[in-house]
């Protein structure tokens, strides 16, 4: 199949630069996959789990959190917030988290600030955790 | 003689102690700067990457929708200015608020500073200061930067500004550092090309869901992840300054000892000689 220049980049450095054949992650507005010839594009990222189908045919997976996907002149830039592939996730950390923010949650008490915080903590610990699984 | 003698050694005292400082200083910013250059080098392709893609977007989009891709009509300039936490770090701090005030000449500004030296700086120069809340550049992290960028989202939409511009210090090698001054909105100032070769270039970008939507979402996530870039590479600059300035203090002591040392030892030879010579003197006249 067709490929195309892919960057990946956090704030944490460029995480991947090569050609793919695919791509999936989810947006603002939903799941959303870029393959080869895709038309000048812009869109934000929303939290989810991705996908990168390299040119060989293995697939990555990855937590996806933020940030924008670009493609421009047929190459794709995706530049997340956090953009983790599956074997850098720590489970023992997400799991942490999770049992964190719902404890706090469960708690209540919070303030509206507050609450959003732990809401976005849980919502993050639950997209790495279903990416490992 | 003798008294002069004395001087001459406290001097060497005090400025060998004065080494001392230096030389610990410079020891901690060449061992807190090789963290900070990791960070930056790690940080600097997603800025350059970041800036290049909202530049591309910039150069080719005729979208007026959104807040933040049009020119608005406020003169009023914010300008992120990033400086250290402390001094004695060579011109670093310095320079960076010169090379501002170039670009602030003649305009209507309002600053957010990061780094202590940057709020002092603009609190005597009684700018109004839009918070003081990031003195600390030390321990700005990414969750910082998005606060930081949502204080700016609310000024520019609220018309309190009308562009954005961010003042850092590039990392350019361990003994250069260059301020640097970049316009981050609106997205309309950020092309290079101007109006003609923009007509020339366009080529439509799909926005989904739609425009203003996607610029909503992106902007406050673009502004932090470029005010991270701006404060990492400006730490290291700023360790770097600072080694490089503490290591000519550290030579320049280590000169002025050479040169008293010399002073010192001159001293006592004349006052020995004068010994000598009152002996001789005493001995003839018996």
């Amino acid at each position: 199949m067709a490929t195309f220049p892919l960057r990946i980049g956090t704030p944490d450095g460029l995480l991947y630069e090569g050609e793919a054949e695919r791509i999936v992650c989810r947006t603002i507005t939903g799941d959303l996959a870029i393959l080869a010839g895709h038309i000048n594009y812009c869109t934000a990222l929303g939290m989810g789990e991705a996908h990168v189908v390299l040119e060989d045919g293995t697939v990555r997976n990855a937590a996806c959190i933020g940030g924008m996907l670009t493609v421009i002149g047929g190459s794709v830039h995706v530049l997340a917030t956090t953009w983790e592939w599956e074997e850098n996730i720590d489970e023992e950390r997400a799991k942490e988290a999770r049992r964190k923010a719902e404890e706090m949650i469960a708690k209540g008490g919070l303030s509206d600030h507050d609450y959003a915080i732990v809401q976005a903590k849980l919502q993050r610990a639950l997209v790495r955790l279903s990416v490992k699984q | 003689m003798a008294s002069n003698m004395k001087a001459v050694k406290l001097r060497i005292k005090s400025v060998q102690s004065t080494m001392q400082i230096t030389k610990a200083m410079e020891l901690v910013a060449s061992s807190k700067l090789r963290k900070a250059k990791e960070r930056a080098d790690l940080c600097r392709p997603y800025f350059k990457e970041l800036y290049g893609t909202l530049q591309d977007i910039a150069e080719t989009n005729l979208d007026f929708t959104s807040v933040y891709t049009k020119p608005t009509e406020s003169t009023v300039c914010c300008y992120v200015v990033i400086a250290g936490d402390r001094g004695l770090a060579g011109g670093y701090n310095s320079n960076m608020f010169k090379r501002v005030e170039e670009e602030m000449k003649g305009k209507e500004y309002v600053v957010l500073p990061i780094g202590k030296k940057a709020v002092e700086y603009y609190k005597r120069r009684k700018a109004t200061i839009l918070t003081e809340s990031f003195a600390e550049i030390a321990d700005i992290s990414v969750s910082d930067c998005f606060e930081i960028a949502n204080v700016l989202c609310q000024g520019y939409r609220g018309k309190e500004f009308g562009s954005i511009e961010l003042c850092y210090t590039e990392f350019v090698s361990m003994l250069s550092q260059a301020p640097k001054v970049y316009p981050m909105l609106p997205l309309s100032g950020v092309a290079e090309n101007g109006e003609e070769e923009r007509r020339k270039n366009r080529n439509l970008i799909l926005y989904e869901p739609d425009a203003q939507t996607v610029f909503d979402a992106i902007v406050p996530e673009y502004l932090a992840g470029l005010v991270y870039g701006g404060v990492c590479d400006s730490v290291a600059s700023e360790l770097a300054a600072r080694r490089n300035a503490m290591e000519a203090a550290t030579d320049n002591a280590e000169e002025m000892i050479e040169k008293l040392n010399l002073h010192y030892n001159r001293a006592r030879q004349a006052s020995i000689t004068q010994e000598i010579t009152e002996i001789v003197g005493g001995a003839e006249g018996l």
